[in-house]
């Protein structure tokens, strides 16, 4: 194991994942990721806010049924991003929901996000706030130093900016392949290669 | 200052109206081109131009028309709607319900009138308190229920003006009978005048425009049934006032005419409230005396009254929830041969599209720019001026065929401040963008890799004249040599320009004039595939007869700013 830690700043999974080794990763058992997925260092995952299991089943139930934070493939986790679970009362008791994100997103470095859904292809700039419960549909690209307010929906090919955020624009249509992030996933790692022209 | 990002502007030929005025038929690219450069042949574009910015495009913004073979623009395309759905709730609306219910979603969604942040539907969990209630329409009960809209954002809630709701369904019902009482369509229709107390009487302007709309058009019908104006609200000729007055204009005989001058009629102007007229409050005094009461806190910004719904709310206790406003999908077609050149799927959930012609896909090659040796360390990035500096300018070909590029420079940028601009390669070809086969990709890509290590090895790379400086798979990079001017206000400066020997313009640096921004001509030249769908004659052809196109334009390409030494 040492041994491997004089190799490289990553930890490169079967699948694909990419995880820093000084990433923070709380409550592992509670998060799926897709593959092909970027974590860079001081990225924060809050697997440990997982679903309350209900009252009914024992407290050590089988782990992964309760899944807190899911993660697609091509997924790009910045430095200093923060992904945490919603929570909120629900049936008399407080809870955490999971948070799912698709394919293709990018995490902007400082940024909080506590959404319940974010789609794929979805590009979510620096120092960003995403409210509790929020949905993001696909395409939809957030600006740096938005605050999206709780459950706040943004439908599909939605530009978003401003505190609280709005939709101040929409994705062009020649702009679809630049939330595509292949190439940007193949330029960290232990053995990065420059971006293609 | 702000860092910067290099970028590159694509001009629409629609600036150019000629063009675009031009029917379908005539307008093969290659005639087009030779007139648009035979027009352009005295002046080069000149990006500061006032109106240039009216026509300068990021490349994602543009689209391709395959049938005119032309760059199309957001502002040259015509739109038609193919879907329209609530941002929020994400239903879809009809446009028959458009037309009824107007355009905003009906539903429950809300925006908070502090804030624009979306409302929840909240229950009251303390029976509310007696907390002075300003109440607008003093006539209706408060329900004893207790369901609030809350942002999440601001902590507005809807009891800070008094509103609170039976039900967490229907809050968009609930909230127009709150608001404009029982029924706002009633005093609209029925036409009886004995308003018993008409300041009860809702003031929306959707019902007084449909109450001024009404009693005007029944004056016009009286006053002339056979030329009345009947026919304006809806523009049709379906009506048969309307056209009884058209064949009126239009045929000699001035019959009408005649008659409507032997009966000199009288319009009356709408004076009661029925008829949509409403005599302005300029009895102030319970503005001032709530203005004094609450300060200028409880008055409004300019940007929350815009917002609202209906117009002339002065006070934070006449904010109403704003409905969302409804959203569209659209579809694009092109100006001259009204071909759709984009469609989105129909479905608000399906984010594909049936068709897409982006011209980054389609037929513009993509222009990356960086500077050739980025100087070590030096954290403005500013250039220094008559210091010559280099750049690379990466174009990267969409097309599955080779492209001959073309490029032209004025020798100087045009405006105040005359940089110098050589580009040491204005011709080359792009090889065709291979197959994206992923797995293909990666074999291939690492070929290249091996050459381009190869290329490093063989030492200092000088950037010479005529020369491409690197060259991928449907990739080029040139390199562009910049003398960046002087921005000092000195006449006898050489990269200061004085327009047509006029006095020298020495007021202060504009907004951006640091900027070096280079004007470039692109023309692409490449063979493709005949395209089948314009005329029956290409289609008896051989099948993979090849046909020359060409593609012109101008771009404004921004390198960097000046450094104002």
């Amino acid at each position: 194991m040492s041994r491997k830690q004089v190799k490289g700043e990553y930890i490169e999974t079967d699948t694909g994942n990419k995880v820093a080794r000084k990433a923070v990763l709380v409550g592992t058992q509670h998060i799926m990721l897709g593959g092909k997925t970027v974590i860079q260092a001081d990225a924060m995952i809050r697997g440990d806010l997982a679903r309350t299991s209900q009252p009914s089943s024992a407290p050590g139930a089988a782990p992964g049924s309760t899944t807190a934070v899911a993660i697609g493939r091509y997924c790009f986790l910045s430095k200093g991003c923060c992904l945490r679970p919603p929570g909120r009362i629900y049936k008399g008791s407080f809870t955490y929901l999971p948070l799912r994100l698709g394919d293709h997103v990018f995490v902007g470095e400082g940024t909080v996000v506590q959404a319940a859904t974010i789609g794929s292809h979805v590009h979510i700039g620096q120092n960003v706030v995403i409210g509790e419960f929020a949905i993001i549909k696909d395409y939809v690209r957030v600006l740096d130093g938005a605050v999206v307010p709780p459950n706040m929906v943004i439908p599909s090919f939605s530009i978003v900016a401003g505190q609280p955020a709005r939709v101040v624009g929409e994705v062009p249509e020649g702009g679809h392949e630049a939330f595509e992030l292949r190439e940007l996933y193949k330029t960290v790692g232990n053995n990065p290669q420059p971006l293609p022209v | 200052m702000a860092s910067f990002t290099p970028y590159t502007y694509i001009q629409c030929p629609c600036h150019d109206s000629t063009v675009q005025g031009r029917t379908a038929d005539d307008a093969s690219p290659t005639v087009s081109h030779e007139l648009n450069e035979d027009d352009d042949d005295g002046h080069a574009f000149d990006p500061r131009a006032q109106r240039s910015i009216f026509s300068l495009y990021p490349l994602e913004y543009l689209l391709y028309c395959d049938v005119c073979h032309q760059i199309r623009c957001p502002r040259c395309v015509s739109e038609e709607l193919v879907t329209i759905y609530c941002p929020s709730c994400l239903f879809e609306v009809g446009s028959s319900s458009l037309k009824t219910e107007g355009n905003r979603c009906t539903r429950s969604c809300f925006q908070c009138p502090i804030c624009i942040g979306p409302l929840a539907v909240q229950a009251l969990e303390s029976p509310p308190e007696s907390a002075p209630v300003l109440s607008e329409g003093a006539g209706t009960p408060i329900p004893s229920a207790s369901w609030v809209l809350t942002c999440s954002y601001c902590h507005w809630n809807s009891s800070e003006i008094g509103v609170k709701f039976d039900k967490p369904q229907g809050i968009f019902a609930q909230l127009q009978k709150l608001r404009y009482g029982e029924d706002q369509s009633k005093h609209v229709i029925s036409g009886d005048s004995s308003p018993t107390k008409p300041e009860s009487i809702p003031d929306t302007s959707k019902a007084r425009f449909a109450a001024l709309k009404s009693f005007y058009g029944s004056q016009t019908v009286n006053a002339n049934p056979s030329a009345g104006l009947s026919g304006l609200g809806d523009y049709g000729l379906n009506s048969p006032g309307a056209l009884t007055r058209i064949m009126s204009i239009y045929s000699g005989n001035n019959m009408n005419g005649l008659k409507q001058k032997n009966k000199p009629t009288i319009m009356r102007e709408a004076d009661s409230h029925n008829e949509g007229f409403r005599l302005t409050d300029l009895d102030e005094s319970s503005a001032i005396s709530q203005l004094r009461r609450d300060g200028m806190d409880g008055t409004i910004t300019s940007a929350q009254a815009k917002v609202q719904v209906e117009e002339g709310a002065q006070f934070a206790d006449q904010l109403w929830p704003i409905p969302y406003l409804l959203r569209t999908k659209r579809s694009k077609r092109c100006p001259v041969c009204r071909h759709i050149i984009s469609k989105p799927e129909p479905k608000v959930s399906n984010t594909r599209w049936r068709i897409r012609l982006a011209a980054n896909n389609n037929a513009i090659p993509t222009i990356s720019i960086k500077p050739l040796n980025p100087p070590p360390g030096s954290g403005s990035g500013l250039l220094r001026p008559m210091r010559p500096a280099q750049f690379l300018l990466t174009f990267k070909n969409p097309l599955f065929d080779d492209v001959k590029v073309t490029l032209a420079t004025p020798a100087t940028t045009p405006g105040r401040f005359a940089s110098r601009v050589t580009v040491l390669c204005p011709e080359f070809s792009i090889d065709a963008n291979p197959d994206n086969d992923m797995y293909l990709d990666d074999v291939l890509k690492d070929g290249e890799k091996e050459r381009q290590r190869q290329r490093g090895d063989e030492g200092i790379h000088q950037a010479e004249a005529g020369k491409i400086w690197e060259r991928g798979r449907n990739w080029v990079s040139i390199v562009v040599e910049v003398v960046p001017a002087s921005l000092r206000l000195d006449p006898s400066s050489v990269s200061f320009r004085t327009e047509g020997g006029s006095e020298p313009d020495l007021s202060t640096l504009r907004e951006d004039e640091d900027i070096l921004e280079i004007p470039m001509f692109v023309r692409l030249e490449w063979e493709s595939e005949a395209s089948h769908d314009q005329v029956g004659a290409t289609i008896s052809r051989e099948k993979d007869a090849r046909e020359k196109r060409e593609l012109a334009y101008w771009c404004a390409i921004g390198i960097g700013r000046i450094s104002q030494e």
